[in-house]
This record gives C-alpha cells, sequence and structure tokens, in this order.
C-alpha cells in the first residue's frame, strides 16, 4: 500500500519540490518558536525563590564624602536603622545594584580544588536579605552577628553553584576560590556558609545563573547602591513618601528612586514576553500562509485527478479509500519534509547549539512534528472529502 | 499591449475567485508585515525630532583609554570639554547632557515617577525641541545657577494636569525648580535625547566643575557650520583626542570617536555595529518574504497549469517564450500591486493597534513617504520573485502538450 503511494508521489516529484521545500521551511519557523516556548516556560516552571509582594527597592548613590570607612559604615547602619524603625517597615537590606529584577549584571568566576565555574552572579549584601526577600536557606546558615568579629570571608552561594563546584559531596565549610591551598590564606576564605534556594532574580522566564552571596565589608558600602525594604502589607504612597523622604534628608544630595519589586517584575517579565511573542505572531501569520497554500495545491491537484478517482470509484474503491489515500500522500510528504527538518533539527541538541537543556530541543522537536502533520492533515482532509464525492460516472464522463 | 495584458489579467482573477483570494491574503498580510517592519526601523533611525540638524552634527559618547593590561571606557568630563573641545575651532557649537536618571516625586497621594538629565545652554540651539510654552534657559541663567527647568508634555499632564505652567514650581529629589518652559515628548527610543526634566548643569548636586581627569558623565554633541564642514570637524576632534595627555599609570593610548547619529545611537545602545543590525533586519526580512514567496510560485504554477490552453493557442500563432514570460510576470505585478493596495489599510490598522499598547513610551508609528516607497518596492521584488519561477515553467511548455492537456 505505501510502496504503491510511493511510486505515485515519486513520479510527481518535480511538482511536490516546491511543496517539501515550504513544509520543510515551516517546520524550521516552528521549531524555532518551540524552542523559545519550551525554553520560556521551563523557567516559568521553576519556583521564583523569593518573594516580591510588599519589597520596595531604593535605588541611590553615595554622596558621603568620606574615604574613612568606618565612619561610611556607622552612617549607614544608622541609616538603615532609621528606616526599620518606621511604621510600616518590617525588614532592610542593603545590596549591589544588581538587585532582583534590575537591569544588572556582575559576574564573576570561582573554583573548588581543579573545578572551575565563570559567569558566577556575585551580590554583595548584608546578613538581613534572605528575611527581606524571603528566600530559603537548605544547608547552613546565612550571614549574621558572629561573622562581625570573624576574620574568615563567608558567602552563601545557590543550588546551582552547589551541584556545579560540588556536585553531591558535603559544601558547607568548604574553602573556596583560588587560594584555598596556599597556606598563607586558609582560614581567609572565602568559606561557604551556608545554600540558598535558586532565586529567579532576572524574571519568572529567566535561568537562574550560579550565584553567591558575599558579606559587604564596611568598604563596600561606597559602592552598594539598592536598599531593599520589606513593608507591612498594605502600605501606600503615603508611606512610600514617607520613605523617600526620610532618604533624600538623610543622604543630601543623592538620586533616590523607589520602585516596587512587583511592578518590577512584571516589567521584567513583559520585556522578556516581547520576543516570544513576536516571533509567535510572525510564525502564525507564515503558517497560516502555508496552510492556505497546501490547501489551495491539494485541492487543484486532487481536481485535476479526476479521471484517475473516477476510474477508481468505477472498478468499486470506497469513498472513503480514495479520500484516505489522498489524505496519506500528502501526509507521506510531510514525512519526507520532516525527515530533511529533523536531520537540521537534531543537531542542536547533538551539538549543544545555545547552551540549552536537551529536553527543550527534543520537546521543541516533538511539537514541530505533531504540529506539521496535523497542519497538512487538516488541509488535506476537506479536498480528499470533496474527492470521494465524486461520481464515478461523472467524472469519466469529463474525459 | 499593456492594456490587453491587464484586461487579461482581470479576466484570469476573476476565473478562479478562491486562488485570488489566496493571492491576495499572502500578499496583502506579508507587505503588512513588512510595512510596520520598516516604520519601526525608520521611527528608530530616522525620526530626527528633536535633532534637526543631524547632517551636521557629530556624537561623542565615550573617552577609551587602553593600556597593556587594562581598558576604561566611560563618559567624558565637563573639564575635557572645557580645557580642549571648546578650544575647538570647527564647532560652532557644542551641547553637553547627562544620562537621564529616575527618580520620584510624591504629589498629594499620587505618586510620579520621572526621569531628569543635566544640559548645558547650547544644547538648546543645537537641538530643536518644539516649546509649547515658554523657552529654554539662558546662558545667563546657567551661570548663575537657577533653578529652573524645562519639562515635557507629559510630565506637565502628570504633575499640573493641564493649564499654563511656567512660573510654577515642580519638586524633584527634594528640590524645588521653577518651570520656565514645556517641551513637546521626545520618543524613550531616542535615549540621547529622552527626559521629563532638563535642568542647566550647574545646579546638580553633584559638582561637575570638581570631575577631575577625562571620564565624567556627558555625552556631547558637535555642531558644524555646514555640511561641509562635518568631515573636517570629525578629524579635527580625533585628532585632539588622540594627543590627549595621558596622566594616570598604566594606560598608552586614548581615544574617543565623534559619529554620525546612526553609528552613535546604535553605540550608545550597544547594539553592535551597524553592520550586524542591518544583517539581521535583512535575515528577518528574508525569512518572512521566503516563505509567501514560494507559496505564491505554488499557487501560480497551479493557475498557469489551468491555461495551458491559452499557451498552446499564442505559441502555434507565433509568440514567443519572451512575450509569454513578460505578460505573466506583468500579470503577476498587477496582482501584486492590488495585495499592495489592500496592505495599507492593513498596515495602518495594525499600527494603530501598536499605538494603542504603546510599548515603548511616546513611541508612535505612522505611515510615511519614505515607509510606503519601501513597501512599494517590497511589492515589485515579491512580484518578480513569486512570478519569473512559473512564468519560466510556463514559456518552456510544449505547444503539443500544451494544446493536448487543454482538452
Amino acid at each position: 500500500m505505501f510502496r504503491h503511494l510511493f511510486t505515485l508521489i515519486w513520479n510527481k516529484k518535480g511538482q511536490h519540490v516546491l511543496l517539501i521545500i515550504e513544509m520543510v521551511v515551516s517546520f524550521f519557523v516552528l521549531f524555532a518558536v518551540f524552542t523559545l516556548m519550551a525554553f520560556c516556560f521551563n523557567n516559568y516552571r521553576k519556583p521564583m525563590g523569593l518573594t516580591d509582594r510588599d519589597v520596595w527597592i531604593a535605588t541611590y548613590n553615595n554622596t558621603m564624602e568620606t574615604n574613612d570607612s568606618d565612619s561610611l559604615l556607622t552612617f549607614y547602619e544608622t541609616l538603615r536603622r532609621t528606616v526599620a524603625t518606621l511604621p510600616h517597615v518590617e525588614g532592610v537590606s542593603y545590596m549591589t545594584s544588581n538587585a532582583p529584577f534590575a537591569n544588572s549584571t556582575i559576574q564573576t568566576g570561582t573554583q573548588y580544588r581543579d573545578i572551575k565555574v565563570t559567569g558566577v552572579d556575585i551580590y554583595r549584601t548584608d546578613m538581613h536579605l534572605a528575611k527581606v526577600l524571603g528566600m530559603v536557606v537548605t544547608e547552613g546558615r546565612w550571614f549574621d552577628n558572629t561573622d562581625k568579629a570573624s576574620t574568615t570571608q563567608g558567602v552563601v552561594i545557590n543550588e546551582t553553584l552547589r551541584e556545579r563546584l560540588f556536585g553531591n559531596k558535603n559544601a558547607v565549610g568548604e574553602f573556596i576560590g583560588e587560594d584555598y591551598k596556599s597556606e598563607g590564606n586558609k582560614g581567609r576564605g572565602p568559606r561557604v556558609l551556608g545554600v540558598v534556594k535558586d532565586a529567579k532574580f532576572k524574571g519568572d522566564y529567566s535561568t537562574v545563573s550560579p550565584a553567591m552571596f558575599v558579606r559587604a565589608d564596611s568598604t563596600d558600602y561606597k559602592w552598594l547602591g539598592s536598599m531593599i525594604v520589606k513593608v507591612a502589607p498594605g502600605s501606600g504612597i503615603a508611606q512610600e513618601g514617607r520613605l523617600y523622604n526620610t532618604l533624600s534628608r538623610t543622604m543630601k544630595g543623592s538620586n533616590i528612586d523607589v520602585q516596587h519589586l512587583t511592578a518590577q517584575r512584571s516589567s521584567i517579565n513583559n520585556l522578556a514576553l516581547v520576543p516570544l511573542i513576536v516571533s509567535s505572531i510572525v510564525a502564525g501569520f507564515l503558517i497560516i500562509n502555508v496552510a492556505l497554500g497546501l490547501f489551495g495545491v491539494l485541492w487543484y491537484t486532487i481536481n485535476k485527478r479526476r479521471g484517475e478517482i473516477g476510474l477508481r470509484r468505477a472498478i468499486g474503491a470506497t469513498g472513503s479509500s480514495v479520500s484516505g489515500q489522498l489524505v496519506a500522500e500528502s501526509l507521506i510528504l510531510s514525512t519526507f519534509a520532516i525527515l530533511i527538518g529533523l536531520f537540521f533539527a537534531m543537531q542542536f541538541p547533538l551539538l549543544h547549539v545555545f547552551d540549552l537543556a536537551t529536553g527543550i530541543y527534543l520537546t521543541a522537536i516533538l511539537l514541530s512534528v505533531v504540529s506539521v502533520y496535523v497542519l497538512v492533515f487538516l488541509c488535506a482532509i476537506y479536498p480528499g472529502r470533496q474527492a470521494a464525492a465524486i461520481y464515478p460516472a461523472v467524472a469519466l464522463h469529463e474525459d | 499591449m499593456l492594456k490587453n495584458y491587464f484586461k487579461i489579467a482581470i479576466a484570469v482573477l476573476q476565473r478562479r475567485k478562491f486562488f485570488t483570494f489566496l493571492s491576495l491574503f499572502v500578499i496583502s498580510f506579508t507587505l503588512m508585515l513588512l510595512t510596520v517592519l520598516a516604520s519601526f526601523v525608520n521611527k528608530m533611525f530616522n525620526d530626527n525630532y528633536p535633532d534637526r540638524k543631524r547632517d551636521r552634527s557629530l556624537y561623542i559618547n565615550a573617552v577609551t583609554m587602553t593600556g597593556p593590561e587594562s581598558m576604561n571606557r566611560s563618559m567624558l568630563s565637563k573639564s575635557l570639554v572645557d580645557d580642549y573641545i571648546n578650544k575647538l575651532k570647527t564647532p560652532v557649537s557644542v551641547a553637553i547632557s547627562t544620562w537621564a536618571s529616575s527618580t520620584n516625586t510624591y504629589l498629594n497621594n499620587k505618586k510620579i515617577s520621572l526621569q531628569y538629565k543635566y544640559t548645558n545652554a547650547a544644547y538648546w540651539d543645537v537641538l530643536d525641541y518644539d516649546f509649547t510654552e515658554g523657552k529654554p534657559f539662558s546662558r545667563q541663567q546657567l551661570d548663575n545657577a537657577e533653578r529652573v527647568a524645562v519639562i515635557s508634555e507629559h510630565l506637565k499632564q502628570e504633575y499640573f494636569g493641564g493649564g499654563e505652567v511656567v512660573g510654577k514650581f515642580i519638586t524633584a529629589d527634594d528640590i524645588q525648580y521653577r518651570v520656565i518652559g514645556v517641551v513637546k515628548d521626545v520618543a524613550a527610543s531616542s535615549q540621547m535625547f529622552f527626559s521629563d526634566m532638563y535642568l542647566p548643569y550647574t545646579v546638580s548636586k553633584k559638582d561637575y566643575r570638581k570631575e577631575s581627569g577625562y571620564f565624567g558623565s556627558f555625552r556631547v554633541i558637535l555642531l558644524a557650520g555646514r555640511v561641509a564642514d562635518v568631515a573636517k570637524m570629525r578629524q579635527e576632534y580625533e585628532h585632539m583626542a588622540s594627543k590627549l595627555p595621558i596622566t594616570q599609570s598604566g594606560y598608552d593610548k586614548i581615544e574617543s570617536k565623534a559619529q554620525d547619529y546612526l553609528h552613535a545611537f546604535l553605540d550608545f545602545g550597544r547594539l553592535g555595529t551597524a553592520g550586524n543590525v542591518y544583517l539581521a533586519i535583512a535575515i528577518f526580512v528574508c525569512l518572512v518574504m521566503f516563505l509567501p514567496a514560494i507559496n505564491l510560485v505554488n499557487i501560480n504554477i497551479t493557475r498557469i497549469m489551468e491555461r495551458s490552453s491559452e499557451i498552446g493557442v499564442r505559441k502555434s500563432f507565433g509568440a514567443t517564450s519572451w512575450t509569454l514570460t513578460g505578460q505573466f510576470i506583468i500579470e503577476n505585478l498587477i496582482l501584486t500591486l492590488g495585495g499592495g493596495l489592500l496592505s495599507i489599510p492593513l498596515s495602518l490598522a495594525a499600527l494603530a493597534l501598536f499605538n494603542y499598547l504603546s510599548l515603548i513610551d511616546h513611541f508612535h508609528l505612522s505611515l510615511n513617504v519614505p515607509v510606503l516607497l519601501l513597501s512599494l518596492l517590497a511589492c515589485i521584488v515579491f512580484g518578480l520573485l513569486s512570478g519569473v519561477y512559473p512564468a519560466w515553467r510556463m514559456s518552456r511548455m510544449h505547444v503539443i502538450v500544451a494544446l493536448r492537456t487543454a482538452s
């Protein structure tokens, strides 16, 4: 049966080349869009790892003229306490400009023994951040008051970095960085104090890079620039104005901007969705285009084969076997196209292009294959039904 | 002759209405996509509000110092502008402005987020902002460090709600400024000029006079007296920049580019080089056009096969392949132009939708002459693209075959 259909298709290969090209191209378009979608969806499914409700972020620039780190620290610690005592404030923490959903990234590299990891997000912050952002410590602990006196630099890493550096070995208490071997640096760190759950600092649709949180020392306060404030539920404009005034009166001459983390999150998410929406619209249009073209061409060829179909009906083929044959022919045609497409699409997971997980590519390939089949099936079914309705007498009479 | 072709084309189009609809749909939708893309690119790169003197201007975003081990790239300092750039001979005017910073202001239980930037007085000579009210600050006001502000229409609506606002006061970052002018909004995509408030740099809390060295927070626009002087001005500036004495250790080379608008804009938005951007657009256009073109080729071939009798008859009466090919291409162009006409209302609807969604602040797309011309060009390319191959196939048909299949 199939061999017979193949022969039929093969005899008319010249006419089908264009159709096949069209299907191959639409397969690629679908593959690209589905890859993007699968990537975003896969990230979206993972837990957020931080709370953005009732969290505000104030950005400022340091205007303190002094270079004396102790007086800097005193100034910012006093400011922190002042803000923390405002009636609606539940927690305050400082961090570098790469705050959640901010358009800023600071990266470094680190190593443990011989395992090097690059592209590690580094956040300098204080002992309050985990509580303020609702981050979950899974092993060890976050920074606390005891670190102030310690000569060892403590870091907290996220699960992704823990996985890369330590696999399933013990992480807490280990020294990381380049100098873990040399005697002089032993005991100075950085030393892993704890591990936190991955938090999506770049929005719902982003992947989590390996990350480390470093306790800011007094010299770092010159550069921090973000204050994260956890407020009581129901705080509004009045409270925000109050926070703003407190900050601008204490930090004379600083440029201050208060934003809500929820709003920042939705805007960074919208930004991530724009390419997805645009490519979906374009792809949707191209697919409609292809569908109409296929439909037209199939319809036309079936009309041209009235004689052949009439003959088949005259010697006893049922209507459904005629339409079945036509649909099967179209599906075989699309199988050719899909095989060509698969050959190229499979290179992506094999060669690890774009560093995406293999599962994402495979999902996208599966979805594309199914979509192309469904598309062709839908385009072939109506002309097939029409062909089945041909009366043999009429068709043969025409010839 | 053409009139005949036209008549034949119309007759053929009416023969199979479904196919005609298909072709028109495919063509008009493809052209709509391209038109929207063209107007977007046009707005991004060619919208010359507020810098109408673009052809006479050069833009400087940064100074770069490099050494064997290190590299430092940053905006320009006030002292570099005063000590070197203002002494150049070719520029008739030098505008300086900072990057816009955000802040908020709280007004009877309403929060207004706004952006402000500091400029000098020459900024207003070099750039042609449209003032709906008042005027820019003068050199005198700048020197006196008066707390005056030029604000955007958008901020005026938000803060004052309307009416005459010149002379009223506005608070930002806890400081009161007197409004002296209101300007039409600049699209948020032209980041070099976009802001809600424009303030004299002398009132800034940061003392720019103290910025030592070449690195600071200003970008500069040089204005030449004539278009012919631009090249000379660029040479003069870049020569001056390369000759700056290097005072910091660890660096041995210094350079700063004065670029035309397009390069400065791409460089500024870190979009890469102009070439890359054009390449990305070209790939996208090819992708958008390729599928519909193949589709049309498919549809056209099926339609030609229907006309084999006509072809056979004409060939047997001595029509050459060329004549037939030409006729078919012209017919196809008529069809694509029809689709092009249809695409105009579609594009208008799409642009209206885009503007309604207002994804980018004050960024409104519209159809204008260059965009329409581009679309027309796309139309013709499209018509040729989808007409040539089928026409060639048709002209190769043997007379005998053509006549026989026409039973």
